[in-house]
């Protein structure tokens, strides 16, 4: 059993130290085993949310804080927190020439396992075969350069492979449904449901409910300019599906 | 009688500089050949048959250089490579023969030492011929000039990687001439450049013939203090119509005192053709570096990806496995101490 906290967490982009924060106290708690949906319109700070926590040196914390069992991970280097335990399911995966899908993915485990116990490349290999079967993805994809020339859809994919293989503790999972059909998205939320357990929680960001009714949350929330506004049970998406977010009430922060 | 041969076209690259230099004057072994029976090897004893256009080619053939001449005969067909090693103190000059409608897989090897080394290549392809021609550079010696030269007849193609992973400073000259209509070359080049290393690469290529396609393709990596300079050359003569002429150069700096220039150069003298070319000079791509590490790779070993990915593209038709793991290990040790060994 874990907590991730985040306190009245301000941040702003590192090279525009003069702009206005993008959020401007962020309350959220999150505790293992729990799926947490945060939605609300584009713009207003759900993806600098995820990529804050994750570590992304683009951002700072200008004021607040971020704990993991009461332990502050502000000032942990994006790879440690990985390690730690984040995993952010990216909605733009760069792509790199000359390493491998399969070697990436491998290489990731490994730098959770010590020197003397890397994981042994046949039972590697088996788990990648069977994960990519369940995310129907073809068997190429594993010999193919990360993320090179892949679609919209497949790049989807290969990040909720990574998210199978590598097992983190914390998944952030960034608008994951953008882009995909309703078969791909299905198999996606079905990928992301085998995650459940006491192991695991997530932050799914998303604009739609659709997603939601394939992966049924227990908390959701709201964000609008840099605040978390509202949060409810999953019923609350629902009701935005309806209704959208204009009529919710602006943060009361002046920029 | 001594002609005044031209000074070759270096820019930024002090060709003039090196060549007060003198070549070492050791006598050493000629290359080593490993060749199927029907490839005929030689060693002339006067350097008669290396052509001199430009004054270096004279710097380059001046005594002692030891001669290696190859033939492969025309109809000649196999996958199995030729594979050629320069002496382990010095250069010398080799001479490749292609017959008419030959396929051959050629691989040149420079692990050289010394203290200054030439070394001259000229290969000549017949109609029809296909070469698959592969260069490893990893001399050890401390200045080394290279005049490399690839001319082709009609139809003729070649298909030329070269990997420059060596510890000199000085200058590669390569040429490719598709003096026949329909020739076509690929030249890709893969440097790796550390230490105080300054090397300049200058590579020309060009349309004689008619439909005739060249593509230069130049990837170079440079940590610690080291200096690269890529020149790319696309040359369309008069006459040469329906021909191409593409080129790439890309340089990736990785320390704060390394520096890079990629130059690109066209000159077109035909109307109905095509022609381009791209350049850049960057840093690390930060993007690539965050979304490796944001899977709990350690910045060290998601340098190492992100850059044997760059190079890659200068090296991908190298499919000789031992080869490119001995590249690949000699990126991830140069990482590692970057100001040279």
């Amino acid at each position: 059993m874990s907590t991730l906290e985040i306190k009245d967490l301000h941040v702003k982009v590192k090279a525009e130290p003069e702009h206005p924060e993008i959020l401007k106290g962020v309350n959220l708690t999150i505790n293992s085993g729990e799926i947490h949906a945060l939605m609300g319109p584009n713009g207003n700070g759900k993806s600098t949310l995820a990529e804050t926590l994750m570590g992304n040196p683009r951002y700072v914390v200008s004021q607040g804080d971020i704990l993991v069992d009461g332990q502050s991970i502000v000032s942990m280097p994006v790879d440690e927190r990985a390690r730690l335990g984040f995993f952010l399911g990216m909605q733009y995966p760069a792509e790199i020439n000359g390493v491998t899908n399969a070697e990436f993915i491998r290489a990731a485990i490994n730098a959770r396992r010590p020197d003397d116990d890397q994981i042994p490349i046949m039972t590697f290999l088996n788990q990648l075969d069977a994960t990519m079967a369940q995310l129907k993805m073809p068997e190429d994809m594993a010999d193919r350069y990360l993320n090179q020339g892949f679609s919209g859809g497949e790049k989807k994919r290969n990040e909720i492979l990574q998210l199978m293989m590598i097992r983190p503790h914390w998944a952030l999972l960034d608008e994951i449904d953008s882009g995909l059909d309703i078969d791909a998205l299905r198999i996606v939320a079905d990928g992301v449901n085998s995650m459940r357990g006491a192991a695991f929680a997530s932050l799914i960001i998303t604009h739609y409910e659709r997603l939601l009714d394939y992966i049924t949350p227990d908390v959701v929330h709201v964000m609008k300019d840099g605040r978390i506004i509202e949060t409810g049970g999953p019923e609350l998406a629902h009701t935005l599906e309806q209704t959208g977010y204009e009529h919710l009430k602006a943060g009361d922060g002046h920029d | 009688m001594i002609k005044r041969l031209p000074m070759a076209n270096t820019p930024k690259i002090p060709l003039a500089r090196y060549m007060k230099e003198v070549k070492d004057s050791a006598k050493v072994p000629p290359m080593a050949v490993s060749a199927a029976a029907g490839i005929s090897v030689r060693h002339p004893s006067a350097a008669a048959g290396f052509p001199r256009r430009i004054s270096l080619d004279d710097w380059l053939a001046a005594a002692p250089q030891q001669i290696t001449e190859l033939t492969i005969p025309a109809g000649y067909h196999s996958a199995e490579p030729v594979l050629v090693t320069g002496p382990a103190n010095g250069g010398g000059l080799l001479l490749i023969h292609v017959g008419a409608g030959a396929q051959v897989a050629l691989q040149e090897r420079w692990p050289s030492g010394g203290q200054t080394l030439g070394v001259g290549v000229q290969v000549d392809v017949a109609e029809d011929a296909h070469v698959d021609w592969l260069t490893y550079d990893s001399f050890q010696a401390k200045m080394v000039l290279v005049s490399r030269t690839a001319a082709l007849a009609d139809r003729a193609t070649l298909n030329w990687t070269l990997a420059g992973f060596a510890q000199n400073s000085g200058a590669t000259l390569i040429n490719v001439n598709l003096r026949g209509t329909g020739a076509q070359a690929t030249v890709n080049v893969g440097v790796l450049a550390s230490g105080t290393q300054h090397v300049g690469y200058t590579t020309a290529m060009t349309n004689y013939g008619r439909k005739s396609k060249g593509h230069i393709n130049q990837r170079g990596v440079i940590v610690g203090k080291a200096h690269l300079i890529f020149n790319g050359i696309g040359h369309i003569i008069k006459g040469a119509r329906g021909s191409d002429n593409q080129q790439e150069n890309r340089v990736l700096m990785l320390g704060q005192d390394s520096r890079g220039d990629a130059d690109p150069i066209l000159l077109i003298d035909e109307n109905d053709v095509t022609a381009g070319h791209a350049a850049s000079v960057t840093r690390v791509d930060q993007t690539q570096l965050y979304y490796l590490m944001s899977r709990g790779l350690p910045k060290a070993l998601a340098q190492r990806l992100v850059i044997r990915g760059f190079l890659e593209a200068g090296l991908l038709e190298i499919t000789d496995k031992d080869l490119k793991a001995d590249l690949f290990k000699q990126i991830d040790e140069t990482l590692v101490n970057p100001d040279g060994k």
